[in-house]
């Protein structure tokens, strides 16, 4: 067992599953979306990007890349709901769905990187 | 940027970025959930904005003041924690960002990356030089550009910060690294195919035999200079299949033997190192017995010399370091050092040479043999350049300057290969030859002529090799012909023609050039600049040749001026 992998596998899942329950909800309804749960996605997947610098691995290239794109997402999706807040002072429908669906993406890009680090996982013979 | 750095830069920024990443969090969230209270009163929940904002600016120790609104007293506790909090995370994550970027190990590899990819542009036939000194400084100094681009490599980092504040042009690449190292070798290019060779001039024989054998291994085809000062190591060397041994004692001894045996020809090797094509009086060497001061490889090359001379020496031992720890003193020349070589026959003694390891040593010996004997004739080995002025101050009558012999000697076989054969070649006649060929010399072209080096091919000499392809026989005697009138003669001497492994000492006349023949020329500047003409230009070669050129297509333009006379 390392610990290593125990800890960036916990961050790799958490950075997903934070990252599901903002997605899921209403796109319409951004009640239904916390706040909360988008900051600590935000949080888990930056940590998560920063454990998978530095793996020289083919894999561990694939794993930043796919951590880097969730990240861009994310950032992208709280950048349109500050800007819809503070400079637009509205948030309608179609904001809305901008941060909800940004988020979305970001799962797509976590869920990549969880499947390759199961498939990791599994292939390695221990 | 190479793979490697990029790697070793991530690697060691994921703690501080961590670091950064976790007191921000934490302060974000601490403020976001800490209600506050607007101007009039009343209770707000800061936004994740908000605290970004403020935190970034807090971290950062810029400080804008509490916004959006003044802070209440819970909102402030938690502040001035997360004013330490983050701040010192945030200086330790840019400290450690800085202190990578300062990493000795991380420029390391910036340098040689930096290296490798400057050798890898290297378009142009280059050399590489091990070690950085006053010797391959000179050699540098003759061949970057001209003929040779060079890479050096050297095990200390003064050395190449020296090197690189000389600033040559075109650059020389350099890099820090063990000669002995095989991977530095390689990162220098020695599998590169314009790598001409290898230079290796170290003081200490071991390195350098060590280097030409990982040299040998890898690479077959380069050339590998090696420096050699002992009998033994020469021998081996040319075991190994080096073609190219240097022994500066060894040409020092030669010059000596060729001083006194036969002038000329050893005035004719001098003049290929600048010396004037003429024999002077100080530069004779004297009949009598000489005095070898000091035994070590040097004062034994120049016995030997002597010895194949037939003069009468005298060989005394002397350990410069040993005397330097009695006497406490570099100064020769208290009573006892003066009875020494009193007794040694100094007073009857032609000549007087100090070969010590030391250079003051030997200056203040020569000084002392010319107060016991104002004739007598001086010869003294210089270590280093750096005290040749001292040397010629004190007008002694030959000055054998280590390094410079043997910078002189590697110029020559890079740059100059025929004027090292003719050297070679010139030593096996004798001196009624050589007397010849310098009166032969002086009367056509002139006290002090300049030598060239050529190959009769395509680049060198178009025309030429566009009568040679036609079948055209040429002679030298033809060539000789000046393009202001073909009756007179060019004041021009041709030495040395190499042809395949074939070597021609004075090339006869009426002998037939061939393509791809390398001469050795002597002429002035202008004659020959003359000569190039004639062999690149078709009308001029016509013209000396005697020829109308009617079968030329381009014969009614090329009517040459000069063809009409």
């Amino acid at each position: 067992m390392n610990m290593y992998k125990i800890i960036s596998g916990l961050f790799f899942t958490l950075a997903m599953t934070l990252n599901f329950g903002f997605f899921y909800g209403d796109p319409t309804q951004l009640i239904e979306h916390s706040a909360y749960e988008l900051f600590a996605a935000i949080i888990v997947n930056l940590i998560a990007t920063v454990l998978k610098l530095g793996d020289r691995t083919q894999l561990g290239a694939v794993l930043l890349a796919t951590s880097l794109v969730a990240d861009i997402q994310l950032i992208a999706s709280a950048t349109v709901w500050a800007f819809a807040e503070y400079v637009a002072k509205n948030i309608g429908v179609e904001a809305t769905t901008a941060i909800v669906s940004l988020s979305g993406g970001a799962l797509l890009a976590n869920s990549v990187s969880v499947i390759l680090f199961i498939g990791d996982t599994i292939k390695s013979k221990r | 940027m190479n793979e490697q750095i990029i790697w070793i830069v991530l690697k060691r920024l994921r703690i501080p970025f961590f670091v950064i990443i976790i007191t921000f969090a934490i302060s974000i969230l601490g403020l976001v959930l800490i209600p506050g209270t607007t101007d009039h009163g009343k209770p707000y929940q800061m936004t994740f904005f908000d605290a970004f904002y403020f935190v970034s600016y807090m971290a950062s120790t810029i400080g804008f003041g509490e916004a959006p609104y003044a802070f209440n007293y819970h909102q402030r506790m938690w502040v001035s924690f997360a004013i330490y909090f983050t701040v010192i995370g945030w200086f330790y994550g840019i400290g450690a960002i800085v202190s990578l970027i300062q990493d000795e190990g991380l420029r390391r590899a910036l340098n040689l990356n930096a290296f490798k990819k400057q050798v890898e542009n290297l378009h142009e036939p280059f050399y590489i030089i091990l070690g950085y000194n006053s010797i391959t400084k000179t050699i540098i100094n003759k061949i970057n550009g001209v003929d040779y681009r060079a890479v050096v490599l050297d095990k200390s980092p003064q050395k190449i910060e020296e090197l690189v504040l000389e600033n040559f042009y075109p650059h020389v690449p350099a890099s820090v690294g063990d000669a002995t190292n095989q991977q530095m070798l390689k990162m220098s290019g020695i599998h590169q195919k314009n790598c001409k060779g290898v230079i290796s001039l170290f003081e200490n024989d071991m390195v350098n035999a060590n280097i030409a054998t990982v040299c040998m291994l890898l690479n077959r085809k380069i050339d590998i200079i090696i420096k050699a000062t002992l009998p033994e190591q020469v021998t081996h060397f040319k075991k190994m299949g080096l073609k190219h041994v240097q022994n500066p004692f060894d040409i020092i001894s030669k010059r000596i033997y060729f001083g006194i045996t036969s002038p000329h020809i050893w005035l004719l090797e001098m003049w290929m190192y600048g010396h004037i094509l003429k024999l002077k009086g100080r530069d004779r060497f004297p009949d009598g017995k000489y005095i070898i001061y000091g035994s070590g490889r040097m004062g034994q090359a120049i016995a030997a010399g002597l010895k194949k001379a037939n003069v009468e020496y005298i060989l005394k031992d002397f350990d410069s370091k040993q005397y330097i720890k009695e006497k406490e003193s570099t100064i020769f020349g208290d009573a006892e050092d003066m009875q020494k070589l009193i007794d040694l026959g100094v007073k009857e003694s032609a000549s007087i040479i100090a070969a010590t390891k030391n250079d003051i040593l030997n200056l203040t010996i020569l000084n002392t043999a010319k107060q016991l004997n104002p004739n007598i004739f001086t010869m003294a080995r210089e270590n280093s350049l750096d005290d040749l002025n001292i040397f010629k101050a004190a007008k002694i009558n030959k000055i054998y300057v280590v390094e410079k012999i043997l910078a002189d000697a590697t110029y020559n076989f890079i740059s100059r290969p025929l004027v090292d054969l003719f050297i070679h070649e010139a030593r096996k006649q004798n001196e009624e030859w050589a007397e010849v060929i310098v009166n032969i010399l002086n009367n056509i072209t002139g006290m002090n002529p300049k030598y060239f080096e050529t190959q009769l091919n395509d680049e060198n000499a178009y025309a030429l090799s566009l009568e040679f392809n036609k079948g055209g026989e040429i002679t030298l005697a033809n060539l000789r012909r000046s393009r202001e009138n073909k009756n007179e003669m060019l004041q021009i001497v041709f030495l040395l023609l190499k042809r395949g492994d074939e070597v021609y000492l004075m090339p006869d006349s009426q002998m037939h050039l061939q393509l791809n023949d390398k001469l050795l020329i002597v002429a002035d500047d202008d004659t020959y600049e003359d000569f190039e003409y004639i062999i690149n230009n078709i009308y001029e070669l016509n013209y000396v040749l005697d020829k109308e050129d009617t079968n030329n297509i381009l014969g009614f333009w090329g009517k040459h001026g000069k063809t009409k006379t």
